[in-house]
């Protein structure tokens, strides 16, 4: 099917605002709402939009950790889903937990998977319809691949990287919450003991990655803003923020826009990290 | 229905730079006021008017905001009761 032109280089995982309102009432085309802000869908989301709920649906809700396999294959079939749907992901935060959730469908192998660019704030920016009543689906069975863990860093792998140089990481909160000014972002809850940064990491805050209208950067801009740090996909790159939603929008700059080969989204990041007894901690 | 009277702006409250987005849907104004750095959403608030919605959004984001600053500095023990 033939894609709009976006700024960024992979226009197979992310489609403009004009090329969803063109394509709402394409079958083979599902549109997903993933807010940080739950009652945002509810209030007004794009025509034929379902929503996901990032803290119930898209995690296991005793353990911590991704969902589950067969608790994602029954919110994909709920949701109408196919192998072989198109999932078109957006929501607010610039797509924070679109993008948490596009990681998630990457990990189960979903074959089409793309981001809305600029998000819910863009849709409404431009004065696009919002509609409050949840589409009527019609359910199918979907069968998730078996998890692909190599785009997922877990503490081990993170430890490895800082004690034998075996990945670049990147910090990509804000710079009060890398110096350890701050233990979470104004006005969210602070959900670790220590500030500070994992030895290594490079800052690089996620919304670097974005212009003004919350749209990704042009390719060159967003090598200029990676390789100007060293993080240029020579070698492999673990990336990691608070509780990985962030990270995740880093991940798939470096993964799909720019097509590093080795990217990893480390989703325990700082809430894991900086609750660790005795792990190391740069504080400058 | 389709969001109306779209506007942004950047502000400081409580010393923290934020961006407060309003709009209209229907008759219902909503106010959002989000951190710029990280670009989170830290307050949303909704009224009759804008002016309304904004007041109810930027007191209450305000609020919030300050009590950051007040924080005891990160590298205190952070599992004392209180904190």
């Amino acid at each position: 099917m033939a894609m709009a032109t976006t700024t960024a280089t992979n226009s197979d995982v992310l489609v403009t605002t004009e090329w969803v309102q063109n394509h709402l009432n394409d079958a083979k085309i599902r549109l997903v709402e993933v807010d940080e802000d739950k009652k945002a869908y509810s209030e007004g989301h794009a025509p034929n939009a379902v929503g996901w709920a990032w803290d119930s649906q898209l995690c296991d809700t005793q353990l911590r950790d991704i969902v589950p396999q067969a608790k994602l294959e029954q919110l994909l079939g709920e949701s109408g889903i196919a192998n072989d749907t198109t999932i078109i992901l957006y929501g607010d935060n610039n797509n924070w937990f679109a993008a948490w959730a596009f990681w998630q469908l990457k990990i189960y192998g979903h074959q089409d998977v793309r981001l809305m660019d600029g998000g819910r704030k863009k849709w409404i920016a431009e004065g696009r319809e919002l509609v409050t009543d949840a589409p009527a689906v019609k359910a199918t069975t979907y069968k998730a691949q078996r998890p692909d863990f190599s785009i997922r860093a877990y503490l081990p792998d993170v430890q490895q990287a800082v004690k034998a140089k075996a990945a670049q990481l990147v910090d990509v909160r804000s710079p009060q919450e890398y110096s350890g000014e701050i233990l979470a972002p104004p006005g969210l809850p602070e959900t670790c003991q220590r500030g500070g940064h994992i030895p290594s990491a490079k800052s690089i805050p996620w919304g670097k990655a974005c212009n003004e209208d919350g749209t990704f950067k042009s390719a060159n801009e967003l090598q200029q803003l990676y390789g100007g740090q060293g993080i240029d996909g020579t070698k492999p790159v673990i990336a990691y923020c608070r509780i990985g939603e962030r990270s995740s929008h880093t991940w798939f700059v470096l993964k799909y826009l720019l097509g590093y080969q080795t990217v990893r989204n480390y989703d325990g990041s700082w809430t894991e990290w900086g609750n660790l007894v005795a792990a190391p901690i740069e504080k400058p | 229905m389709k969001p109306e009277e779209y506007t942004q702006r950047k502000e400081t409250l409580a010393g923290w730079p934020v961006t407060i987005v309003s709009y209209r849907l229907g008759t219902t104004y909503h106010v959002t006021v989000e951190n710029n750095d990280p670009g989170a959403w830290v307050v949303k608030a909704q009224g009759s008017t804008k002016q309304d919605a904004e007041h109810k959004a930027i007191t209450e984001a305000t609020g919030l905001l300050a009590k950051i600053k007040q924080s005891p500095p990160p590298n205190r023990c952070t599992s004392v009761p209180g904190f």
